[in-house]
């Protein structure tokens, strides 16, 4: 998930660090009025906690690789967006200046990308996803699924767009690329919504005063949370269909060119989203094909997951344990 | 868990913490503006690079082992876009840039990492006005990484010692999401703990940090 330097232009970092540094900001202001004086040691813990927990390899099936959280979601279900923002930053800063892990100068897009998508988007989409189910608190597990899924590709939608403005260049597709970031993202984003599935379960069988239903928190207006949750969910939904965009004129290009008006149109270079190339879809069908394939099995995966998830949980809640689980 | 922080003597070490953050940043942003056709400027870089890793005291064991891990991927990613093309020149021209680039950012992070002690960035963090709160956060979060690394290596041996290191596939999954629910669970109770620990010294929610002359200020 890490971006490195090298990969994105100076002039993107730059552009996605300002973004990244109001944000922050703003997390930073508003965590102040959420948590007061327990800010520092509960954001700090659950950071550190965060970057402990992506030390834990789950195997892939019949892959000689494996996953690992990434934990936006979980750490905004756990102490709301803002802390959530917060501590997945300080997670990538720690990576990045002490493991090497992540660039430097990508550090804005990193954040913006895992820290503001993941923990601010996905916290919009899982407080939405709440209210809908009622807000009880088994429907944190359903809600934590989707919305960690729903990040995840929505992170790699916005990758694609940096990359695309980064690069800028007309003399080749990305489509290779962005058909290989959907499919890889499709599939990390299968194993976080798990991950985050079981964890919350775990931990809401334990200590359900530990998840607080977002009505109680207050901490984002329901105007904000819409809107941010539809980002989230527009840029998810332009991963998966982005490679089907249409090579055939859409209705105004074709009157023109029918009416030879288009012979009076300027070409203009350096417009950066000129002719909605950013993506340059061309050739290789497989690549379309493979990619919305990917996309429909994940949301049905993710969503057979978010039930039965819920399902577990329900049958798991009546045996709860309230000594903070001490075993092992 | 080992971060690769040079804690020993050496030249590098005695460069100022603003010296070396900006030395690894002009390093990068140079590498990712200067274009292909200049490619000795890149083997400058690079020839820079080496010569810092091997001052910082990186062995090249270390640096192999490092490098193993960064370039199967980054190959991947750059072989992707001349593969799909009809015209491969252009985007082989663009793929060995973008392989330069990264290769040489890739060794000026890990050189930094090198001889960048955490306790230096945060008092450069001080300096350099980033907000008191965000920097106490840090520190006390890289105050319990440890500490929890040490929770989760005793946890994993519980269980290995429980399942002797042989589980399904599903109860793999089922167990390692356990861990670290487990370890939030503890996590977050220590952190109320501590919370409450320094309610008792008179904490008031504002960080105060000493300063680097010894004088105990607000920063």
């Amino acid at each position: 998930m890490h971006i490195r330097d090298g990969i994105l232009s100076p002039e993107i970092c730059v552009a996605t660090g300002l973004i990244s540094l109001a944000a922050i900001g703003f997390s930073l202001r508003k965590l102040r009025v959420d948590l007061e004086d327990r800010a520092v040691p509960l954001t700090g813990m659950l950071a550190a906690v965060i970057f402990a927990g992506q030390m834990v390899n789950f195997p892939l099936i019949g892959l000689p690789v494996s996953g690992h959280l990434l934990g936006g979601v979980l750490a905004a279900a756990m102490l709301g967006p803002w802390a959530g923002c917060l501590a997945i930053t300080l997670v990538l800063v720690v990576q990045a200046v002490l493991f090497n892990d992540g660039g430097l100068l990508s550090l804005g897009a990193n954040i913006l990308n895992m820290g503001v998508v993941g923990a601010w988007g996905g916290y919009s989409v899982y407080s939405l996803v709440r209210k809908w189910c009622g807000n009880g608190p088994l429907s944190a597990i359903p809600a934590a699924v989707i919305a960690a899924w729903l990040s995840v590709l929505a992170a790699a939608a916005l990758f694609c767009v940096e990359f695309g403005l980064s690069t800028g260049s007309r003399e080749f597709s990305l489509r290779g690329i962005f058909t290989l970031m959907v499919l890889y993202h499709a599939l990390i984003g299968i194993g976080e919504a798990l991950i985050t599935g079981s964890i919350l379960g775990f931990v809401l069988a334990r200590r359900p005063d530990l998840i607080p239903t977002p009505a109680s928190t207050g901490v984002v207006n329901g105007t904000g949370r819409f809107v941010t949750a539809g980002l989230v969910v527009a840029f998810a939904v332009a991963a998966i269909l982005a490679p089907l965009k249409s090579d055939f004129p859409d209705g105004l290009d074709k009157v023109a060119q029918e009416t030879e008006i288009n012979t009076l149109s300027i070409e203009r270079d350096g417009l950066i989203l000129s002719g909605y190339e950013v993506p340059v879809p061309s050739g290789f069908w497989w690549s379309t094909a493979a990619t919305s394939l990917a996309g429909l099995l994940g949301t049905g995966i993710v969503f057979a997951m978010a039930v039965s998830l819920g399902r577990a949980a329900r049958w798991k809640l009546p045996t709860l344990a309230v000594d903070g689980g001490h075993a092992g | 868990m080992r971060a690769s922080v040079g804690t020993g003597p050496g030249p590098c070490r005695a460069i100022p913490p603003n010296w070396k953050l900006g030395l690894t940043l002009s390093v990068i942003v140079a590498s990712s503006l200067i274009p292909l056709e200049h490619w000795p400027a890149h083997g400058v870089l690079l020839a820079l690079t080496f010569a810092g890793l091997s001052l910082a005291g990186v062995t090249l064991t270390y640096l192999a082992r490092r490098l193993a891990l960064f370039l199967p991927m980054l190959l991947v990613f750059g072989l992707t876009v001349p593969m799909n093309q009809v015209d491969r020149s252009a985007a082989w021209a663009w793929t060995i840039a973008l392989w330069m680039r990264c290769t040489v950012s890739f060794l000026a992070g890990l050189w930094l990492v090198h001889v960048l002690p955490f306790a230096e960035l945060l008092s450069t963090l001080i300096r350099w006005r980033c907000p008191r709160l965000l920097v106490a956060m840090l520190a006390f979060m890289y105050r319990y990484i440890f500490i929890l690394w040490e929770e989760l290596a005793r946890l994993r041996h519980a269980r290995d010692a429980r399942d002797f290191g042989r589980s399904t596939l599903l109860i793999r999954w089922t167990t390692n999401a356990q861990l670290i629910g487990l370890l939030l669970l503890r996590a977050m109770e220590r952190a109320e703990r501590t919370h409450h620990a320094m309610l008792a010294r008179g904490w008031d929610g504002s960080p105060r940090f000493l300063a680097d002359d010894g004088e105990r200020n607000d920063v």
